[in-house]
């Protein structure tokens, strides 16, 4: 969100997703549309599948633990690098002003470090923000993947955006399932379907001003969980307050949270009312925390909190217990929302 | 100076966003009641565990324990990692414990 008196910070998109579940394919249509050309693509190698792309760049996954060890608060040494080059490189004119940059990453990747060196890095925090972390699904392995890998859980509750890719070649009743099944681990994603790899760009990216995910309080019907065993580890508690929260109790509550759990939070995304104009947009995953954007206004009607917590062992109970403890310093107790929602 | 913590993000953005030739001392004012309200806060949740903080100078807080274990903490960031140092284990919101001993204390008040 741009605000006067800033310069607008180049958006930077993370596209996550399993080896094999159509990141390259995705991006080498998109990347096509002409919209797309002042678009800069980081890959962590330059693959068989021919990207053909005038700004691309190889960022080999370097990553460089810090201080106290902790997985996701890592910075990528190499991506530090690549984006310090391409703003050197946009500074002097050998290309044209970036509009955005695309960050590919390996099929493996957490893509919290990502976010953690754009966040962290004194120079690169003022010139590049995460705009959106974009993870594909293949409609046909997709349910194996998250059977049997724990990381393809965590890809999909990082998510804004949720591609299924090979819609094409799959059934419709796995996709159907495959659509649940995702909602049911993180209710604020966006779904999109990509047949052929193909996908509108303007669905994928918006504006690039802000997620353009609907940021109503948008019930849809409970979810019926297919398959409960494999996501009974991960939860999504989704819930409002009965009145606009302190914002200083909240971030004791939550940075003390993130310490002791921060590991088994895989995500938080909401808005929060904090008595002020607009919300605050919290956006976060695992420990990194996107800097909290203090809107001018609300984006629709409906101005009460919406928050969702996406978690691994720890219940929705357990959240909404410990947040009405703290409403004494909150100033606002918390209201679980049956149906799911989107942030 | 190191990166705010995003905590302390609400004061520094809305001093940016109010531009050059505002009144700084508004800024500092907004920032100084800032840090009480945070320290006032935080100390409920500490006081259950024994620890305190008290700004240091407006810039730093001390973290204490009252048995002469101190440490000089930065934001809320570094605030955890010192007190479960001091205690020797995390102090986790979702403790039983903590919310049983909270319910008290906002009984008893």
């Amino acid at each position: 969100m741009p605000s006067p008196g800033k310069p607008a910070k180049r958006p930077v998109t993370v596209v996550t997703g399993f080896l094999g579940s159509g990141k390259t394919t995705l991006l080498s249509r998109v990347l096509l549309d002409s919209a797309m050309s002042d678009t800069a693509v980081l890959v962590n190698e330059f693959g068989k599948v021919g990207l053909d792309h005038h700004l691309l760049r190889r960022a080999e996954e370097k990553t460089v633990l810090l201080g106290h060890g902790c997985v996701c608060c890592t910075t990528r040494d190499d991506l530090v690098e690549a984006l310090l080059g391409l703003l050197d490189e946009e500074g002097r004119g050998e290309i044209p002003p970036l509009k955005r940059i695309v960050v590919e990453t390996t099929g493996l990747a957490d893509p919290a470090p990502i976010l953690f060196t754009v966040f962290s890095h004194p120079v690169l925090q003022h010139h590049y923000r995460v705009d959106r972390v974009i993870c594909t699904v293949d409609a046909v392995n997709g349910r194996l993947h998250l059977d049997r890998n724990p990381e393809s859980t965590k890809q999909i509750a990082a998510a804004d955006v949720v591609v299924l890719t090979k819609t094409d070649v799959s059934e419709a009743s796995p996709i159907d399932a495959l659509h649940a099944r995702i909602s049911g681990i993180n209710p604020s994603a966006r779904i999109l379907e990509a047949p052929f790899g193909a996908v509108d760009p303007d669905e994928l990216f918006g504006d690039g001003a802000v997620d353009p995910s609907p940021s109503g309080l948008r019930p849809f019907d409970p979810i019926e969980l297919g398959d409960g065993q494999h996501v009974s580890q991960t939860h999504s508690t989704s819930l409002t307050f009965d009145g606009p929260v302190d914002w200083t109790a909240f971030g004791t509550w939550f940075s003390m949270l993130l310490h002791a759990r921060g590991e088994d939070v895989l995500r938080v995304k909401g808005l929060l009312d904090v008595g002020g104009s607009g919300p605050v947009l919290l956006n976060g995953v695992q420990h990194v925390i996107h800097p909290p954007d203090h809107l001018e206004e609300w984006p629709d009607e409906d101005r009460r909190s919406r928050i969702v917590f996406i978690t691994r062992g720890i219940r929705a109970e357990e959240i909404v217990d410990s947040l009405e403890t703290f409403s004494g310093l909150t100033g606002a107790k918390p209201q679980p929302l049956e149906a799911n929602l989107r942030v | 100076m190191a990166q705010a913590h995003w905590t302390d993000r609400y004061v520094e953005d809305r001093a940016r966003a109010a531009g050059p030739g505002v009144d700084p001392t508004e800024y500092q004012r907004d920032r100084r009641r800032d840090r009480a309200h945070r320290a006032a806060v935080t100390n409920e949740v500490l006081g259950y565990y024994g620890l305190r903080v008290k700004d240091w100078a407006g810039s730093k807080y001390l973290l204490s324990d009252g048995k002469g274990n101190t440490e000089i903490v930065q934001d809320l960031g570094s605030l955890w990692p010192a007190a479960e140092r001091i205690l020797g284990r995390p102090l986790d919101p979702l403790d039983p414990a903590l919310r049983e001993r909270m319910l008290d204390g906002a009984l008893a008040r």
